[in-house]
């Protein structure tokens, strides 16, 4: 490979990677068996939702608890849209992101609005998660508390995403993965990339220079619930129902949560990889416990406490801090000039550490 | 009399809430963790009374002693935990290790007890009339149990040497240490006392309430809105927000409809937030 080809390669390594996924994922489905399906479609469907809780937490560090309640919200799109009117879920994919932003406005507006961190954050957005399985039963269309089955067409049809074999929901959820892994790494390129990055870092500086930080929270996790919805929609399709258990019951509500922080929010890819991690193990030692019922949700908990424990950053964020011990800064090879972002074009400014506060670093001083 | 029963019965659901919402209010307020796996322990406890009445026939009231030391220690061990390892991360990280507990203890019941919905029958120690509803006696302890604990440590903390040390630092770590103080210990004393509460609470509501693993999750959040509405770090203000919070979950389960009882905590803190931002996250 020549020197340039080389470089290129490096340049482009992002969508490189995702394009290897995507091809390898989708003949690799039709190839493995029924149980390693199961595990992937599990684990890309935790992925989609660990996904939007990482791109929520890993912009602007807001905790939302409250995914499984977006995700749900495709579920029930889809399924109730095909079983009353007939509306493919192909066309829920797009019109359930809708009704997940929607309903998740009021939320945004309190969540970004509290103030005072993560914590509470987290708590006011776990109610919400807690609040919605007796609300999704008190709505009577939508089946109470067993929820809706999905209609069965009387032959199979492309418009009812209804499959047999279930390496055709992994390659649609897969397709759905790797878009909302090009979509964040674009996001992170584009200038709402860099004002998200100056809300996290120095909010007071960046409200100086224009960036709109309430409008920006408020978007994001707007963003994030939309990017929960199709996940819901893809997986009510594959089990053919939609329930307030099967969503937010008292093991779905932290699954997504335990394969993003296992991930780390620091790169998009955290998710996934967390997901295929965990899912893999779970059913590793549920096959040794001669499958007991609790040992799927016991093994995301003690995973989870090793995380918490060890490496509380997450896979990603780790491999983050040895990459950038091992790369030479861009800053020091650069010379000063560099040192003001923006001022190489092309380059993103250097992401600051967590807690570095990018006012001194920049020579300006903290009021 | 509709009215006076939903009356007593809020009041009696809403002693439960306030006994949770005493060890939450310590944990905040002189431990600064925001301990999401306090509910968990009021979980664990449940079963903890019922396993104990079940297999050797031990009343819930007897298991107390043993709750007592048992809770102790581990929440001894979790409040090390938290320094040694949440405290260093700073907010997230302490998060991070509640969340992990709560999933953690959530797991363990549910691989040992299954997710089945078990209740405690059994234990009867007889009910009294009241304006035509008969309340047994266990709800009853229940409530004396609240505000005896309540009152004892009022006083404890308003005239001790040692609750003067936790309330100075609730007030300030740093200027507590400065006068001598052993904050580390205060601190981890808070958040075993919180545990310690949370675990008796479990025991003593087991005979009256429907045990499942994730039910500590439910009292968590009420634990939550009686916080935010009592005031952090305030005992009298835990018992009065929880027997508000009870009276008003009653009255909308008994005049609207049940579901208004998981969203009345819910508009409660929300609209306290949104009314008063900041005063939560002192």
């Amino acid at each position: 490979m020549t020197r340039r080809a080389a470089a290129l390669a490096v340049k482009y390594q992002g969508p490189l990677a995702l394009a290897v996924l995507l091809v390898a994922g989708w003949f690799l489905a039709g190839a493995v068996n029924a149980t390693t399906v199961t595990i992937l479609v599990l684990a890309l469907y935790y992925a989609i939702g660990g996904l939007s809780f990482n791109f929520l937490y890993g912009s602007l560090g807001i905790f939302s608890l409250a995914q499984p309640v977006f995700v749900a919200v495709g579920g029930y799109t889809s399924v109730y849209l095909y079983n009353t009117y007939g509306i493919s879920p192909w066309l829920s994919l797009l019109i359930a992101p809708v009704i997940a932003a929607i309903l998740a406005l009021p939320v945004a507006l309190v969540a970004t609005r509290i103030g005072g961190g993560a914590v509470l954050t987290a708590l006011v957005t776990l109610i919400v998660a807690e609040a919605a399985t007796p609300l999704l039963i008190a709505i009577k269309p939508l089946g109470g508390a067993i929820g809706l089955y999905a209609k069965s067409p009387p032959r199979p049809t492309f418009s009812a995403m209804q499959y047999a074999n279930g390496a055709d929901f992994v390659r649609i959820l897969l397709v759905i993965n790797v878009l909302f892994l090009s979509l964040w790494l674009w996001w992170n390129r584009s200038r709402f990339g860099l004002f998200v990055t100056a809300i996290k870092d120095a909010p007071d500086a960046g409200e100086s220079v224009g960036v709109p930080t309430a409008r920006m929270r408020l978007a994001v996790f707007l963003i994030a619930a939309m990017l929960a919805a199709p996940a819901g929609v893809v997986y009510a399709q594959y089990n053919l129902l939609t329930s307030p258990d099967l969503f937010l019951g008292a093991t779905a509500l932290f699954q997504f949560i335990v394969v993003a922080l296992v991930g780390g929010a620091a790169r998009p890819w955290g998710a996934l990889v967390g997901s295929l991690l965990i899912t893999y193990l779970s059913q590793e030692v549920s096959d040794l416990s001669g499958s007991k019922p609790g040992a799927a949700p016991l093994t995301f908990a003690v995973v989870f406490v090793i995380m918490a424990l060890i490496v509380p950053r997450g896979l990603s964020g780790t491999w983050e801090r040895i990459a950038q011990r091992r790369r030479p800064s861009i800053d020091a090879s650069l010379g000063p000039i560099a040192k003001r972002p923006g001022a190489v074009p092309g380059t993103p400014p250097p992401a600051a550490a967590d807690g570095e506060d990018l006012t001194t670093r920049h020579g300006l001083t903290a009021s | 009399m509709y009215f006076a029963q939903l009356l007593i019965l809020g009041l009696l659901s809403g002693a439960v809430l306030s006994l949770v919402a005493i060890g939450f209010t310590l944990v905040i307020g002189v431990g600064k963790i925001a301990n999401f796996a306090h509910g968990a322990f009021v979980a664990a406890g449940m079963y903890l009374g019922y396993e104990a009445y079940v297999a050797w026939h031990i009343s819930p009231y007897l298991t107390l002693l043993p709750a007592l030391a048992f809770f102790g220690l581990v929440g001894w061990g979790m409040a090390e935990v938290f320094e040694q390892r949440g405290r260093k991360i700073g907010e997230v990280g302490e998060l991070l290790v509640g969340l992990a507990l709560l999933l953690l203890i959530n797991g363990l019941l549910e691989a040992l007890f299954t997710d089945n919905a078990r209740s405690l029958t059994g234990v009867d120690i007889g009910s009294v009339a009241v304006t035509g509803i008969s309340i047994p006696w266990t709800e009853l302890v229940a409530a004396i149990f609240t505000f005896a604990l309540a009152g004892g440590l009022h006083v404890v903390i308003r005239t001790s040497r040692w609750g003067r040390a936790l309330r100075a630092t609730a007030e300030d770590p740093v200027v507590a240490g400065l006068c001598g103080i052993r904050v580390p210990v205060t601190q981890r004393a808070a958040v075993t006392l919180s545990v310690v509460v949370a675990g008796l609470a479990g025991v003593i509501i087991a005979p009256f309430t429907v045990l499942t693993p994730d039910v500590g999750t439910t009292y968590l959040i009420s634990a939550f809105a009686v916080v935010v509405l009592g005031g952090i770090g305030s005992t009298a203000g835990a018992v009065l927000a929880g027997l508000a919070i009870g009276v008003i979950d009653s009255m909308a389960a008994g005049y609207l409809s049940s579901y208004w009882t998981t969203l009345a905590p819910l508009l409660i803190i929300v609209g306290y937030l949104l009314a008063r931002p900041g005063r939560a996250t002192a």
